[in-house]
């Protein structure tokens, strides 16, 4: 990617207009970001997908008459309706609700207690996790090299060398389901991948010239991996977290689907498919039938997203 | 060569014990109780107690893990005495003995304070005797002695303790009795010898159910495989011929969403599809005591979602790994020399571009296990991966460190195969 951030700004009334000037660059930033968005077509469908799955997550409470727990007693399992758009589940609990709700869980919210939850889904916070971690391990060993990078490397190994999936029930069996361990669960599982992407990426970087130039000046090793190194890695970093969006997404669903997820009766895309596959062939597939959807197009999204993207950069370099 | 396989095998071993340890703490290290989950929550503490002595989770972690490990026959045939045997009654259950030197097969119960040894002949009666000479008395005047009782345990009885137990049977409930050992050793062979102990949630030995689960998963697994595995190469192959093409384009996206879409979301699709709308194949897996080879028609579907998620990956590969080859000078030059198209495909180009899959493939035996155990799930198959799942949900300890050993040996040999696979495809591989 060729984003050199220099500031090109006029030179006269640069002094008086610094704050619209920054607010000017901000939006110029974003306006590039789009328009390299938009100039793939793969790109752009993935965008409208995630975007409209955020939007509802986001403004869920405001898109619908009911609560994703409210139990319409008079019809269970009922299809679509003019009351319920998508239908009912087993408990007369309106699906589109369940559904919006169940989107606010994976991207907009972390409910850390019944009451209390923070901002930023649990998805992204699975993602956000172990990439820190990840990003941390990577530079290190990448940076130190050595016994390091031979201790580190080879944990990781063994780390991958387990089945995710078995990591996933090893991990969930022994913390129980909740939101939280959901995350620990993710960042366990993520971290490897990511240390390793790190560790290559830094491996190459070090060897250049601004690097060296640091290390000649003594700067410290903390300073030249995290603002020497890091921001020169980004843009495979980026890419990458994008899939890994998708991937944890996908991990909730199947945890969630497993019974290992969000403990019930919170609104939860995988649980709702794993209770609603019971009555499918019983004649009402809906509540299995939407979340599916769901689940598939945020994930297929954000794929069509980050590939897009990685098409473009590919096209500059 | 010799030294690249050698060391890779210890670095095999290496990962194998490290991640049995680490599958041993992680799910005993459990908070969940497995006493409240076999037992149910109306135990009493002295049951519960009774029942986690019998069942040796009162010994130290360390101890469980050899014993889980290597078994714990050698260690009470040396407090014993006795050489161990273990048979297979006649009712199918297994049982453990001492074994004699006249070769009779004895085990003992306590009766007040009279030992009693039950001796099987070898025509398979057995009969009852009064064994107190074997009661040894130590300095303080204590008599006590290493036996085996009738429930597969290694006991140690002391003398006119007269303790009272609770003995829990499976489907039948709880009996309390008295002439109870002071010490209980569960009786096993170990997981290195094919016997990694009894459910906790079906009072069988894992084995005997763990082994046909495993068998029906590597039948859904090398189906599926063996359909993935060349559709996707060909496609892939296909794709990547023209990069940027509509055939290429309309494969990798289509490729793209079967393999990021969730298994069990493709499995419900297939399932509302095929079985409910178009009543074509049935929509669940219900084999009773018949082996799945029996139903093809069942395996339809479960099959059908493995290959759709497999096929979606291998090809992606694939397709660069074509992509990359036909970018390469090698192939202008064969062009510019004029060779015919397909013979240019076909012997310069596809063998270069089918190495990087291969290795990837057996790689993804990882992944293909995950998959298989959503997709089990969903179609109710009775696999390795339900049986897992099953098992994690009731913390049934012995049968999910089975399962998750028999996971990781799986994918770590894959990996191993795959490294000595690679080295013998690409000759331009150092290997140190």
């Amino acid at each position: 990617m060729n984003e050199k951030r220099t500031t090109a700004s006029p030179p006269a009334d640069a002094q008086t207009f610094v704050g619209s000037d920054e607010t000017r660059g901000i939006l110029r930033g974003l306006s590039r970001g789009f328009s390299f968005v938009l100039a793939s077509k793969t790109a752009t469908v993935g965008l409208v997908i995630v975007l409209f799955w955020v939007v509802v997550a986001i403004f869920a409470p405001f898109l619908t008459l009911y609560t994703p727990y409210e139990q319409d007693w008079m019809s269970p399992n009922a299809g679509p309706s003019s009351e319920h758009i998508l239908g009912t589940d087993e408990l007369g609990r309106d699906l589109w609700s369940r559904l919006i709700y169940g989107a606010r869980v994976v991207l907009v919210i972390l409910p850390i207690t019944e009451n209390f939850w923070i901002p930023g889904g649990t998805a992204l916070w699975g993602v956000l996790i172990a990439l820190l971690i990840g990003t941390t391990l990577g530079l290190v060993s990448g940076y130190y090299g050595a016994w390091i990078d031979e201790l580190v490397m080879r944990l990781l190994d063994a780390m991958m060398a387990v089945p995710i999936i078995l990591l996933y029930l090893l991990i969930m069996a022994s913390l129980g389901a909740s939101a939280i361990n959901v995350v620990i669960a993710m960042t366990i599982v993520g971290t490897p991948g990511i240390a390793r992407l790190v560790r290559s990426l830094t491996l190459d970087i070090k060897t250049r010239e601004y690097v060296k130039s640091a290390q000649t000046r003594g700067e410290s090793p903390l300073y030249i991996m995290f603002i020497e190194i890091l921001p020169n890695a980004r843009g495979p970093i980026i890419v990458d977290s994008m899939l890994r969006v998708g991937y944890a997404i996908f991990a909730m669903g199947t945890l969630g689907f497993l019974g290992l997820g969000m403990p019930p009766p919170s609104p939860d895309w995988g649980s709702m498919v794993a209770k609603g596959r019971e009555f499918i062939l019983m004649g009402s597939p809906w509540a299995s039938l939407w979340p599916s959807i769901a689940i598939a197009s945020l994930v297929v999204g954000l794929n069509l997203l980050a590939d897009g993207l990685r098409e473009e950069s590919m096209r500059y370099q | 060569m010799g030294k690249f396989i050698l060391r890779r095998f210890l670095l095999l071993l290496l990962t194998m014990v490290l991640v049995s340890m680490a599958v041993f703490l992680i799910t005993e290290s459990s908070p969940g109780n497995v006493a409240r989950n076999v037992l149910g929550s109306f135990v009493t503490p002295e049951q519960e107690q009774s029942f986690l002595v019998q069942m040796g989770l009162d010994k130290p972690a360390y101890q469980r893990y050899v014993y889980w490990l290597v078994g714990s026959d050698w260690h009470a045939s040396s407090k014993t005495g006795f050489p161990l045997r273990r048979i297979t009654s006649e009712e199918g259950f297994e049982e453990w003995w001492a074994l004699r030197d006249d070769g009779s097969l004895v085990r003992w119960k306590l009766s007040g304070d009279d030992l009693i040894s039950v001796v099987k002949q070898p025509d398979g009666t057995t009969s009852e005797h009064v064994d107190n000479d074997a009661w040894s008395r130590d300095d303080s005047g204590v008599s006590r002695f290493w036996g085996i009782d009738t429930r597969n345990h290694a006991v140690l009885w002391e003398k006119g303790s007269d303790l009272k137990v609770w003995t829990f049977i499976m489907g039948t409930g709880w009996m309390k009795t008295s002439g109870g050992p002071t010490e209980y050793l569960p009786l096993k062979k170990g997981f290195i010898r094919g016997d990694p102990g009894v459910s906790l949630r079906t009072g069988r030995p894992v084995s005997k159910s763990l082994f046909p689960r495993l068998r029906n998963s590597l039948v859904l697994a090398g189906i599926a495989f063996t359909i993935v595995m060349p559709l996707a190469l060909v496609l892939g192959l296909l794709a990547g011929v023209k990069e940027g093409s509509f055939k290429d384009r309309f494969l990798s996206i289509g490729g793209m969403t079967f393999s990021v879409i969730p298994e069990f979301a493709t499995g419900i699709f297939l399932i509302l599809i095929m079985s409910v709308w178009l009543g074509l194949v049935p929509g669940a897996t219900v084999f009773g005591e018949k082996a799945p080879w029996q139903r093809l028609d069942m395996l339809i579907l479960p099959v059908l979602t493995l290959t759709l998620i497999e096929l979606g990956y291998i090809l992606r590969i694939t397709r660069a790994s074509m992509v990359e080859v036909m970018r390469a000078p090698y192939i202008r030059t064969a062009f510019l020399k004029g060779l015919p198209y397909w013979r240019i495909i076909v012997r310069h180009a596809v063998r270069n571009a089918l190495m990087a899959p291969i290795t990837v493939i057996m790689l993804h035996v990882n992944w293909l296990m995950g998959g298989i155990v959503i997709v089990e799930v969903v179609f109710g198959y009775p696999g390795l991966g339900k049986y897992l799942l099953d098992s994690a949900l009731f913390k049934d300890i012995n049968a999910l460190q089975a399962g998750a050993m028999i996971l990781v040996l799986l994918a770590v040999g894959t990996q191993f195969v795959a490294d000595i696979v690679y080295t013998f495809l690409n000759p331009r591989i150092r290997y140190t």
